[in-house]
């Protein structure tokens, strides 16, 4: 192995110092300039690299949905199709289908681009930009629900603040409207960094664990109705004036693959009935056991009290909703 | 020295930064070899320590304007590794293959550490689940990978001892 001799150390240290302080200068920028600079490598020396990364990711999702194809035609690999992994993949592809055919007009479909891998980022990279008509503060969401928002926009990729950002900000409500608040990451370390929390709801508005919470509409930049999350606990705070309440984000970040963006003209427009299959269900499912709880304890038939909840677990599988934990 | 050698070098360099961009995103795996770290290594066992800090300056730079929240943590964290490799090469760098695999590993340990360190968005416990479970896996996979291209490449020392 061919080695280059040192002719002088202190050129070597010296060279090294300016590469560190330069690197701290960097992480020391304020944010504007940061992205400036940023974005400039983005559309500049990366976007070759870029280009060749977003290929690579889709072509591990053609590889994916391939094989799921596959599956589908041969009625021999139809029991693969148990497979926990490919199902939910399938269900994500059929649900962002859905979600399109339900949105008709006014959205951009994307691909992540994952990051370095290295620890939580809590943003994200998406192969559209200003030539897609992509514009800062769009909301993006999948089948599920609210992922995040559009923060940054170079000519072909855009950088997305996700739910679990510090910055992260959403007014949001329970699904009749008896609750307001505003949701954010939860913060924390371990499992909690992946919980949100709703605060400043009103004390005699009092949320269930299981209850659906959606954007409210309020702020103008997320449309009313989009799935935020799903009501785990209330939170002990200090705040004697208000609530606050765990919160299980709609989408998990692992599956944060394939989305869309919603542009600002959709958003004004509103999202009515798109989200609200599953919505509504969840909530037509609780009138239900609300009333078969009534009428249990008007009677004291206590058959109807353990059976109680039944339909709701058959609404919530016919919507898509995932079941509520507990007793 | 082979004056061929700074063309082989210089072509799996490419390899790496390439499979970085292509082959890493397709497999997609939780735990991920970091070619640019090997690349990074590559140069620095062959270059003067300043060389070696600018190259990782620049590799982290350009790795950061993807994550523009942490912009400059990767680039400090491939500066010292750079660096820090080419100075070490010396003790480090022999033709015995364990020696060239832990030197991988500790290359991409180390800059797990100062990235994560750097970054400051992890707390206590989350970084230390990080470092010690899944960055020594992804620096093992990295050091494998690593080991692959010293053998493919040609030194022919190591060739003869894989």
């Amino acid at each position: 192995m061919a080695r280059v001799t040192r002719t002088d150390p202190r050129l070597d240290l010296a060279a090294a110092a300016t590469c560190v302080v330069a690197a701290l200068v960097c992480l020391a920028l304020p944010a504007t300039t940061r992205d400036a600079v940023a974005g400039a490598l983005r559309s500049s020396l990366m976007a070759p690299l870029l280009r060749l990364q977003e290929r690579a990711e889709l072509g591990r999702r053609t590889l994916r949905g391939h094989d799921v194809a596959a599956q589908v035609a041969d009625s021999v690999a139809l029991r693969a199709l148990r497979l926990t992994g490919i199902e939910q993949e399938n269900a994500h592809l059929r649900g962002l289908l859905g979600l399109g055919a339900a949105l008709r007009w006014g959205f951009v479909p994307a691909e992540a681009l994952g990051g370095r891998g290295v620890g939580d980022d809590p943003t994200m990279l998406i192969s559209v930009g200003r030539r897609e008509g992509i514009e800062p503060l769009s909301p993006v969401v999948t089948p599920d629900g609210l992922l995040g928002v559009v923060d940054r926009v170079d000519a072909n990729l855009s950088t997305v603040i996700l739910w679990q950002h510090p910055d992260f900000r959403v007014s949001a409500m329970s699904t009749n409207g008896d609750a307001y608040g505003m949701v954010q990451a939860h913060g924390g370390s371990g499992a909690n960094r992946f919980f949100l929390e709703m605060r400043g709801v009103l004390l005699r508005a009092q949320l269930k664990p299981g209850d659906v919470i959606v954007t409210s509409g309020l702020g103008g930049v997320y449309p009313r109705g989009i799935p935020v999350g799903t009501v785990v606990s209330e939170l002990r705070t200090p705040d004697q004036w208000a609530r606050s309440y765990l919160v299980r984000p709609a989408v998990p970040l692992s599956e944060a693959g394939s989305v869309l963006v919603l542009s600002r003209e959709r958003a004004d427009a509103g999202v009515p009935n798109v989200w609200a299959s599953a919505v509504g269900a969840d909530s037509a499912a609780r009138r239900v056991v609300a009333a078969i709880d009534s009428i249990a304890r008007l009677t004291g038939d206590s058959n109807t009290v353990r059976q109680r909840r039944a339909p709701m677990d058959t609404a919530r599988a016919r919507a898509g909703v995932p079941g509520r934990r507990g007793p | 020295m082979n004056r061929s050698r700074p063309f082989v070098t210089a072509f799996w360099i490419v390899v790496l930064v390439l499979a970085h961009y292509t082959l890493r995103p397709f497999l997609g795996w939780r735990v991920q070899a970091d070619f640019l770290i090997v690349a990074l290594l590559l140069v620095a066992v062959r270059a003067r320590p300043a060389v070696a800090a600018v190259c990782g300056l620049a590799i982290g730079a350009g790795t950061d304007a993807l994550t523009p929240e942490t912009f400059g943590a990767g680039a400090l964290a491939m500066t010292l590794v750079g660096f820090g490799a080419s100075w070490l090469k010396a003790a480090f760098f022999t033709e015995n293959l364990a020696l060239n695999a832990v030197f991988v590993f500790a290359g991409k340990w180390a800059f797990d550490v100062v990235y994560l360190v750097a970054q400051r968005r992890m707390h206590a416990a989350d970084l230390l689940v990080q470092l010690v479970w899944w960055s020594p896996l992804s620096a093992g996979l990295t050091a494998a990978v690593g080991i692959g291209v010293l053998v493919w490449s040609g030194t022919d020392s190591v060739r003869r001892r894989a």
